[in-house]
C-alpha cells in the first residue's frame, strides 16, 4: 500500500471516530440528499406541469370560435418554459424570472409571477436546492473536517516522528489531499445522482458530467485551500479564523458587493421611465387600431395607388388589416430594439459581476453551474426571444387572414348591430396559424462553450492551491 | 491556626474514585511536599482545595474556611501556581503581572513588581519583552513572582520545577525555603523525590488516591533522600 | 472592567474581527443609503415627467373616454427613513406602478425586473449583516474564549486568582460583544442621522441587534464550553450558526409556501384579459349588469347614444367587469400572501434569523405588509380614480382640459 493510501485512511479512521466529524458528517449528507430527493420530484413535476399547460393553452386557442381575427390578437396566448433536466441540480433563475409568458398583439409582457415575489420572508437564504447546499455551505464542512489534517499531527506532536521516518512533506501532503479528496468524492454522490438522473431524463452526458465536475473541482478549491492553511499556521484557532474568514469573505460579502457594483456601474433605467420614452417613440408610429391615423396616409395613397382605385372600399384587400399588420410591424421593431438594449445591458452587468469571480470561486462555480444547467441569464434571454418570434408570428397570421379573409366594408360595420357582428366573422380554421411552442435547451456545446471561462477559473484556483500546498508541504517542518 | 486540614477527603472525576479518604495538614511557615507518581491524585486534590471539584465526603479547609462553603474567601486567602503555568504569550511580564494581581483585586505599583521579580531572580532586560520568547524556567520565576505578590498567606504548587534545568531547580527550591521562612505556608505537589526533600518539612506519599507513608524533616535538618526513595520505590510499585 | 477592556485591545484577533464587522456595516448602510437616494430620485423625477406627461396629454384630448385612455398615474411607495438598513421586500415587489383607467388587475401586477443573476446573488444591506453575518462574528470573537485558556493552562489559575470564575466570562464575552455592537451600530446610528430617521426607530433597532447579539453570545457561551477545544467549538458553532440562519429559515420557507399555495398569478391576468376581450362580442347588457351592481348610480345613464357602435362609458365598464371577474381569484392570491405572510411571522418565534430580519423588515417599511398596503393605496387611487372618471362619462360631461388639469385626482403617499 502507498503511503499517501496509508496516510489518508488514517485520517479517515480519525474523523470516524470523532463524534463531532461524522455528526456533521450525517447532518450535511442528510440535507444533500433530502434536498436532492425534494428538488427532482419538484423539477419534475414542474415539467409535467409546464408542457401539459402549454398543450393546454394551445386548445384553448385552437378551439376558439369564429370570430373577428383581431380579437385573436387581442385573446393571446401562454408561452411556458419547461426547466431543462439538469434544473434538478440547479434551478437557477427560474424562481426569479417566472415561467410563463402572456403573448398577445402590440406589446411584450414581461415573465410576471415568479415564485421569488410571493415567498414568504423567512430570513436566511431563502429555499435550499442541491446547488445552493454545494456552492454556500458544503464548504463549511470542508473546512470544519479539513482544517486540521495537518495540525492534528502538530498538535499530537506525531509530526516530527513522521518526518523523521522517511515520510516528506510531499508524502503527507499526497496523502491528506487524498483523504479530503475521498470525502469530496464521497460528498459529491448526490449531485452525481442528478447528473445521472438528468441524463436519463434525455440530458446530454457531455454537459451533466461538466457540471458534476465543476462542482467536485469547487468542492476541491475549498479542500486545497483547508490543506494548505493546515500546513501554514500553528494552531487550529487560527486555521479555522482564517478559513471562516475567506468563506464569509467569498461566499457571503464579495458576490453581494458585487452585485452592488455592477449595478452602480452599469445602471438600469426603471420600467416606467423605459416604458415612458417607449410611449413617445411608439406615438409617432401611430394606433394600429386606427386606419385614420394620419401616421399611415402615406400607405394610403401608395395602396391607392398600386391598385389603380380611389377608395379603400374598393381595395381588394381590407385595409384595416394592412394598417393592424404594417403597425404591429413598425411597433415590434421598436419593442425589440428596447429589449434587446436591455437584454445587452443585463449581459455586461452579469459579466461585470462575473469578473468577480476571479477573487470568489463561488461566483464561478455559481455561473458555470447555471449556463451548464441551461438555466442562466443566456437561456432566459433566447426563451424571452421565441416567445416574441411566436409572438409577432401569431400576430402577423391573424393580420394576414385579416387582410385577406375579411372584407373592409364588413371590417367597418363590425359594430353595427348583432349582423354586422356576424358577417365581420372569420372561420376558426384560421387559428391554426399559432404554431406549437416548446422551448429546448441549447446544445451542450453551447452551454460548455459559455461556461469555459468560468471552468477555467476554477480549474486555475485549484492548480494555484495544490502548488502552494505542495511547495509549503515541502518546507513543512515539527 | 493549622493553615491547611484535609480529613477523610474522598473525591471522584469522571465517576471512578481518585481519592479515597486522605487525611493531612500544612502548619503555618511549614512546606509539605505531596509526593507520587502519575495518577495518584495529587494534582485533584490541589483543584479540591481550590474549590474545583467537591468532595465526595471528608472536608478540607484553608484558614479555618471551608473549601466548599466560602469558595471565594479561600481563593483570596491562596495563590496558586499551575504545572507548567503559561501566562498571555502576547503580554510581558509587567503587563501579565498587572493582568492577574488586578483580576485579584490587588492593585500594584512598578517598584513592587520589581522587587518581586528581583526576588525570583528574573534578569531585568526580559521583564519588558513579550513572554512568547521566554524559556520554561524565565515563565516559571514570572508565575511565582505572581504568586507571591498575591501576599497570601497559603501557596499552592503543581509540580512547580518539572521541566526546569539543575541550575534553575537549585535557584527555585531555595526560594521555595525562604518564603517558608517569610511564614507562608506552602503545599507543593511534585513526583521528584529529591526536589521534595530539598525544601519540604513534611513529606505526605500518596499512591491511588490513600497516603501511604509521611516523613517528618527533623528540627533544622532536611528529610533523608535515600529513605524516601525507598519507600517511595517500594510502595509505588507494589 | 477596565482592566478587561485594556486587555482586549492588546488581543489582534479581536481587532481583526471588529474591524471587519466595522467594514461591514460602513459598506452596508452606505449601500443602503445610496440605493435608498437613487430610488428617491427616481420617484421625483418620475412625478415631475409624470405631471408634465398628464398635462400634454389631457390637453391633446376631445373627450373623457380617450382622456383617460391615454393618461397615465403615477403612484409610488416612498422608500422610509430607515429603508437604507433594510430593502427588504422592495427587491422583489413593486414600489412603483403607472396606471390608468383600464382595467387594474392587467397593470398592478407589472414590475421592474432587475437582473436575475442579482436577485440568485442577494443584497448587501445592514439587515444581512445584522441577521446573518454578526451571528458568525460573534461565534468567532468567543468560540476560543474558555477553550483557550485551558488549552493554554491558564484557566485554573485565572479562575483561581478572580474570586469569580463566571463573573470574569461573562464581563470578557460581553466586552467583546458590546464591541461588536458597537462597531456594527456607529455606521448605523451614522446613516440613521443622515438620512433623518426617527430616533426611536433607531433605538429600537439598535436595541434588536442588541438583543440579538446577546441571544448568540449565550448560545456560544452555553454551546462552546472550556472542557473542548476550540476547533471542535468552532464547529459546533458553525454548525449551530448553519442550521439557525440557513436551514431553518428555508425549512420554515418551503413549509409555508406548501400550506399555503397561492393562485397562479398568471390565472389573474387571464381571466381578466378573457373578459375584457369576449365583452366586445357579448350584448351591452351583459357587461351593464354586473356594472351596475357596484355602480348603481349609473343605472339611468347607460342609453346608447353614438351611432358608431362604440362607446368609452361602455369600454370602460367593461374594463370594470373585467377586473371583477379577476376578483375572487385576485383577492385569493392577496389573502394567500397575507396568510403566508402571517404564518412567516409566527414562524419567527422559533427562528431567532427570521425574527431579526422581520423586524429591522418592519422598522424600514420594507416587509410583506407594506408591500400588501402600497397594493392597496393603488387599487383605492384606481378606485378615486374611476369615481371621478365615471361621473364625468355617464353624466356625459363636456370635456374641458383646463378643468381636467385642475380636478384630476392625483396620488397622495401620505394618505397611508
Amino acid at each position: 500500500m502507498s503511503s499517501a493510501v496509508r496516510i489518508a485512511r488514517e485520517e479517515w479512521r480519525q474523523w470516524l471516530r470523532s463524534r463531532l466529524a461524522v455528526l456533521s458528517f450525517a447532518v450535511f449528507t442528510i440535507l444533500l440528499l433530502v434536498t436532492t430527493v425534494l428538488t427532482t420530484l419538484d423539477v419534475q413535476e414542474a415539467r409535467h406541469l409546464r408542457l401539459h399547460q402549454q398543450g393546454q393553452a394551445e386548445e384553448a386557442f385552437y378551439s376558439q370560435p369564429d370570430r373577428h381575427p383581431h380579437r385573436m390578437v387581442h385573446y393571446g396566448h401562454y408561452v411556458f418554459r419547461t426547466p431543462p433536466p439538469l434544473a434538478m441540480f440547479e434551478p437557477g433563475v427560474d424562481s426569479v424570472t417566472g415561467q410563463s409568458l402572456f403573448l398577445e398583439g402590440h406589446r411584450q409582457n414581461s415573465a410576471m409571477f415568479a415564485d421569488a415575489r410571493a415567498e414568504p420572508r423567512a430570513g436566511g437564504f431563502g429555499p435550499l436546492s442541491p446547488a445552493k447546499l454545494y456552492h454556500l455551505f458544503l464548504p463549511l464542512l470542508i473546512i470544519a473536517l479539513g482544517h486540521g489534517v495537518i495540525l492534528r499531527e502538530r498538535e499530537a506532536r506525531t509530526l516530527g516522528p513522521l518526518l523523521s521516518q522517511g515520510v516528506t512533506g510531499a508524502h503527507l501532503y499526497r496523502g491528506k489531499l487524498l483523504a479530503l479528496g475521498a470525502l469530496v468524492g464521497f460528498l459529491s454522490l448526490p449531485a452525481l445522482f442528478s447528473s445521472i438522473a438528468a441524463t436519463a431524463l434525455g440530458e446530454s452526458l457531455i454537459a451533466s458530467m461538466m457540471l458534476y465536475i465543476a462542482n467536485v473541482l469547487y468542492l476541491g478549491i475549498w479542500a486545497a485551500l483547508a490543506l494548505s492553511v493546515s500546513i501554514a499556521t500553528r494552531a487550529r484557532g487560527v486555521a479555522l479564523g482564517i478559513l471562516s474568514a475567506v468563506w464569509v469573505l467569498t461566499v457571503l460579502v464579495v458576490p453581494r458587493v458585487g452585485v452592488t457594483s455592477a449595478s452602480a456601474t452599469l445602471p438600469t433605467e426603471g420600467k416606467i421611465l423605459t416604458d415612458m420614452r417607449m410611449n413617445d417613440d411608439l406615438r409617432k408610429l401611430g394606433d394600429g387600431h386606427n386606419a385614420s391615423d394620419p401616421a399611415f396616409a402615406q400607405l394610403r395613397t401608395d395602396l391607392l395607388a398600386q391598385y389603380n382605385v380611389n377608395r379603400v372600399e374598393d381595395l381588394p384587400v381590407n385595409f384595416r388589416g394592412i394598417v393592424a399588420s404594417k403597425s404591429e410591424t413598425d411597433l415590434t421593431a421598436t419593442l425589440n430594439a428596447y429589449a434587446e438594449k436591455r437584454m445587452k445591458r443585463e449581459l455586461a452587468q452579469a459579466g461585470h459581476l462575473a469578473a468577480y469571480g476571479l477573487v470568489s470561486p463561488y461566483l464561478a462555480v455559481g455561473g458555470a453551474s447555471r449556463h451548464l444547467a441551461g438555466t442562466d441569464l443566456e437561456t432566459h434571454h433566447r426563451f424571452l426571444r421565441e416567445a416574441e418570434t411566436a409572438r409577432y408570428e401569431f400576430v402577423q397570421g391573424l393580420n394576414k387572414a385579416h387582410i385577406e379573409k375579411l372584407s373592409y366594408v364588413d371590417d367597418m360595420n363590425r359594430n353595427n348591430g348583432e349582423e354586422g357582428g356576424r358577417r365581420a366573422r372569420i372561420d376558426a380554421a384560421n387559428w391554426q396559424v399559432l404554431e406549437e411552442f416548446r422551448f429546448t435547451p441549447d446544445s451542450a456545446n453551447e452551454r460548455i462553450s459559455r461556461a469555459t471561462s468560468k471552468l477555467t477559473w476554477l480549474v486555475l484556483w485549484f492548480l494555484v492551491l495544490v502548488c502552494f500546498g505542495l511547495i509549503s508541504a515541502r518546507r513543512l517542518t515539527p | 491556626m493549622t493553615a491547611i486540614v484535609v480529613q477523610d477527603l474522598r473525591v471522584s472525576r469522571g465517576g471512578t474514585e481518585v481519592l479515597k479518604g486522605i487525611s493531612f495538614s500544612v502548619d503555618p511557615g511549614s512546606v509539605y511536599a505531596l509526593l507520587g507518581g502519575n495518577g495518584a491524585g495529587k494534582s485533584t486534590t490541589l483543584l479540591t482545595l481550590l474549590g474545583f471539584l467537591t468532595p465526595d465526603s471528608g472536608s478540607a479547609s484553608v484558614l479555618d474556611n471551608d473549601v466548599t462553603q466560602c469558595v471565594s474567601r479561600v481563593r483570596q486567602q491562596i495563590a496558586y501556581l499551575p504545572e507548567a503555568a503559561t501566562l498571555y504569550p502576547h503580554l510581558n511580564a509587567y503587563e501579565n503581572l498587572e493582568y492577574f494581581l488586578d483580576l485579584a483585586g490587588r492593585k500594584t505599583t512598578q517598584l513592587e513588581l520589581d522587587q518581586a521579580l528581583d526576588e525570583v531572580g528574573l534578569q531585568l532586560e526580559s521583564r519588558s519583552r513579550h513572554m512568547e520568547d521566554y524559556s520554561k524556567g524565565m515563565r516559571q520565576k514570572v508565575a511565582i513572582s505572581l504568586a507571591i505578590l498575591r501576599e497570601t498567606p497559603v501557596l499552592l504548587l503543581d509540580e512547580p520545577t518539572s521541566g526546569l534545568d539543575p541550575v534553575a531547580i537549585d535557584e527555585f527550591n531555595a526560594l521555595v525555603r525562604n518564603l517558608a521562612g517569610l511564614g507562608k505556608s506552602i503545599l507543593m505537589v511534585t513526583h521528584d523525590v529529591y526536589g521534595a526533600c530539598q525544601v519540604a518539612n513534611r513529606i505526605g506519599l500518596l499512591r491511588r488516591g490513600q497516603l501511604v507513608g509521611s516523613f517528618d524533616a527533623p528540627a533544622g535538618e532536611r528529610i533523608e533522600t535515600d529513605r524516601v526513595h525507598a519507600t517511595f520505590a517500594e510502595r509505588a510499585t507494589a | 472592567m477596565m482592566r478587561e477592556f485594556k486587555f482586549m485591545l492588546r488581543d489582534k484577533a479581536v481587532w481583526v474581527w471588529l474591524s471587519l464587522a466595522f467594514v461591514f456595516s460602513l459598506a452596508a448602510v452606505s449601500l443602503g443609503l445610496n440605493e435608498v437616494s437613487q430610488q428617491n430620485a427616481e420617484i421625483a423625477e418620475l412625478k415631475q415627467l409624470d405631471r408634465a406627461e398628464r398635462r400634454t396629454n389631457l390637453a391633446a384630448q376631445a373627450d373623457w373616454g380617450s382622456a383617460a385612455y391615454y393618461t397615465f398615474h403615477i403612484t409610488y411607495d416612498p422608500p422610509s427613513d430607515f429603508a437604507y438598513a433594510a430593502i427588504g421586500q422592495r427587491d422583489v415587489s413593486p414600489w412603483k406602478h403607472r396606471i390608468r383607467m383600464l382595467a387594474l388587475e392587467g397593470q398592478i401586477y407589472e414590475t421592474d425586473a432587475n437582473n436575475p443573476d442579482f436577485a440568485l446573488v442577494g443584497r448587501f444591506d445592514f439587515a444581512f449583516v445584522a441577521s446573518l453575518i454578526a451571528p458568525l462574528l460573534v461565534v468567532l470573537l468567543l468560540f476560543d474564549l474558555r477553550s483557550g485558556e485551558q488549552v493554554a493552562g491558564r484557566l485554573r489559575l485565572i479562575e483561581a486568582s478572580a474570586a469569580s470564575g463566571a463573573k470574569l466570562w461573562w464581563s470578557r464575552a460581553g466586552l467583546r460583544v458590546s464591541a461588536l455592537a458597537v462597531a456594527l451600530c456607529v455606521p448605523l446610528i451614522a446613516g440613521g442621522l443622515v438620512s433623518g430617521a426617527p430616533i426611536l426607530t433607531l433605538a429600537f433597532c439598535v436595541g434588536a441587534v442588541c438583543v440579538y447579539l446577546a441571544f448568540w453570545t449565550m448560545l456560544t457561551l452555553l454551546l462552546a464550553p472550556a472542557t473542548r477545544t476550540g476547533a471542535y467549538n468552532l464547529t459546533t458553532m458553525l454548525g449551530t450558526w448553519l442550521l439557525l440562519c440557513a436551514v431553518v429559515p428555508a425549512i420554515l420557507t418551503q413549509l409555508i409556501e406548501r400550506v399555503v399555495p397561492l393562485p397562479d398569478g398568471g390565472e389573474i391576468v387571464l381571466a381578466q384579459r378573457e373578459a375584457v376581450n369576449d365583452a366586445w362580442d357579448l350584448p351591452r347588457e351583459a357587461t351593464y349588469e354586473p356594472f351596475l351592481q357596484r355602480y348603481p348610480q349609473w343605472a339611468d345613464h347607460t342609453a346608447w347614444n353614438d351611432e358608431d357602435g362604440f362607446e368609452w362609458k361602455w369600454y370602460y365598464a367593461f374594463q370594470q367587469v373585467g377586473d371583477q371577474t379577476a376578483e375572487p381569484l385576485s383577492q385569493s392570491y392577496r389573502v394567500g400572501q397575507a396568510r403566508r405572510d402571517e404564518l412567516a411571522r409566527w414562524s419567527s418565534l422559533i427562528s431567532p434569523a427570521t425574527l431579526m430580519q422581520r423586524t429591522m423588515e418592519r422598522l424600514a417599511g420594507t416587509d410583506m405588509q407594506a408591500a400588501i398596503d402600497y397594493e392597496q393605496d393603488v387599487r383605492q387611487f384606481h378606485g378615486v380614480l374611476r369615481d371621478w372618471y365615471y361621473a364625468r362619462l355617464f353624466k356625459a360631461e363636456v370635456f374641458d382640459a383646463d378643468v381636467a388639469i385642475e380636478t384630476i385626482p392625483t396620488f397622495d403617499p401620505v394618505g397611508r
